[in-house]
């Protein structure tokens, strides 16, 4: 799920592919509160799941991020 | 105590010439029109445009701010660099606190707007991007020019329609006179051509419709002018006061001696048939620049190529100018930049002044005989000392710039 969302973050966001790893924040990858919103959409929108902005400013790392994606999609 | 000087230092252009002022000045003597069938219009009532050449947002600003910028707004900060480096600053070592920006524009991004109202329409409000409002407001280009800068003196963003970039010049030095802040960075940026927008401009009757023939559909001043060509792109100077310039050793390219403003006060889009308020503005910017009417040498004017804008500039500044000045309209080459087209064009009047040519009005086959202006259709070598740059928008505001050499 790190990859599905690396993949996301770079494709659609525009993050430098090389900041993007498990241990990285928020910050790290500059998504600010907008972006976030905007990840909380895409991934709605591209794989069906509904993982609110507030869900998603709750986690401090990107492998935090991918754990709840991976989560979500094993409940289904 | 006189009045202080007010420097042009530095200048930045993203044009239909080209991207930076060398590419956009040579276009513009050389009299190249940029008018151009525009795929983006497909189904237009006028597919004519003028776009910003090989404009690669990506590669100047970096993938992830591009993203996140309407291309108004990406145009300006690639001026306002242009602008900034050529008056040797640097905004890693300025007081940023005494660095202004006034900037202006007609629209904001209107194409973000279109393109969200559509996710509204067909997948419903919570597809809506979060950055519909933070793209497309216009306050967003000297908010975003601010961040890029480190920028946090006066900030503000001025509309008057297509004098805007013209207004905002004005405005800028005046915060200089009044010692707000110790640089401005003013201009105008405007990327409007889009679907909705252009629809309404063609639905006003103000575009030419002359798609068979691109390279003359901007035609200002000819008996045949049909209306203008829509352009897009940015004009970005440097202000600040001239001894301010050249007590840190940056060289003062011209001065912007005087500012008019007026209204016409007559109708939502015509201009007023005497030319009330472009005179005023006229006799204004002349004034404060200390000089005579006489004095103008050259005038970059509005010329839009719509029949009532020509004729009711032409005769008012036959009736204002008793030195028979050159008068070029550069959007034949640009189209109209519209917010953008008074900060571009006073920036072509300051290299008029510096290289002492005047461009041509590209386009112009036949001078509507009604007019009594000179206008030059090939480059004219001339010694420039003070040039008008005539700016005027829908709603009847106008603007002038009366530039000086140094």
């Amino acid at each position: 799920m790190f990859e599905t969302l690396k993949e996301i973050l770079v494709s659609k966001l525009k993050v430098t592919p090389e900041q993007v790893t498990p241990e990285a924040t928020r910050e790290d990858v500059e998504l600010d509160s907008l972006a976030v919103v905007e990840l909380s959409l895409l991934l709605e929108k591209e794989l069906g799941m509904n993982i609110s902005d507030d869900e998603l400013l709750e986690l401090d790392t990107i492998g935090e991020m991918a754990e709840l994606m991976e989560q979500r999609s094993t409940k289904v | 105590m006189a009045r202080a000087e007010i420097a042009v230092s530095g200048l930045g252009l993203v044009t239909p010439g080209g991207v930076g002022v060398g590419q956009s000045w040579e276009a513009a003597l050389a009299g190249r029109p940029a008018a151009a069938l525009d795929p983006a219009l497909k189904g237009g009532i006028v597919r004519l445009s003028c776009r910003v050449p090989e404009f690669d947002a990506e590669e100047l600003l970096g993938a992830r701010r591009a993203l996140r910028l309407d291309p108004f707004v990406q145009f300006a900060l690639v001026a306002a660099r242009e602008a900034v480096a050529d008056a040797g600053l640097d905004p890693a070592t300025w007081d940023g606190a005494r660095v202004g920006v006034v900037l202006g524009c007609a629209d904001g991004g209107p194409g973000t707007v279109e393109t969200q109202h559509r996710v509204l329409l067909h997948e419903g409000p919570t597809r809506v991007s979060p950055l519909v409002l933070p793209m497309q407001l216009p306050n967003m280009l000297a908010g975003q020019a601010a961040i890029e800068f480190g920028a946090t003196g006066p900030n503000l963003v001025v509309a008057t329609a297509c004098a805007s970039g013209a207004t905002a010049i004005g405005t800028a030095r005046d915060l200089l006179l009044l010692d707000r802040c110790d640089i401005v960075l003013a201009g105008g940026s405007e990327a409007m051509i889009t679907p909705l927008v252009m629809a309404g401009f063609a639905r006003m009757g103000a575009l030419s419709r002359r798609e068979d023939d691109p390279a003359t559909a901007s035609r200002p001043f000819d008996a045949d002018r049909d209306g203008f060509v829509a352009g897009e792109g940015a004009g970005v100077v440097v202000l600040e006061r001239a001894a301010d310039a050249r007590a840190r050793g940056a060289r003062v390219r011209a001065l912007i001696a005087g500012y008019g403003s007026a209204a016409d006060a007559h109708h939502m889009t015509s201009p007023h048939p005497g030319g009330r308020g472009v005179e005023a503005a006229i006799r204004t910017a002349i004034e404060d620049a200390g000089a005579h009417p006489r004095d103008v040498q050259h005038v970059n004017a509005h010329g839009t190529s719509t029949p009532l804008n020509d004729l009711a500039e032409a005769q008012t500044l036959r009736r204002v100018l008793p030195g028979t000045p050159l008068v070029s309209s550069t959007k034949g080459v640009t189209g109209h930049l519209l917010g953008a087209a008074g900060a571009v064009e006073a920036a072509f009047g300051v290299l008029s002044i510096e290289n002492g040519v005047v461009p041509p009005t590209a386009g112009l086959r036949t001078l509507d005989p009604r007019l009594e202006i000179e206008v030059p259709t090939t480059v004219t070598s001339a010694r420039i000392d003070l040039v008008l740059s005539n700016s005027f928008g829908f709603g009847g505001q106008n603007a002038v710039l009366a530039i000086a050499r140094p």
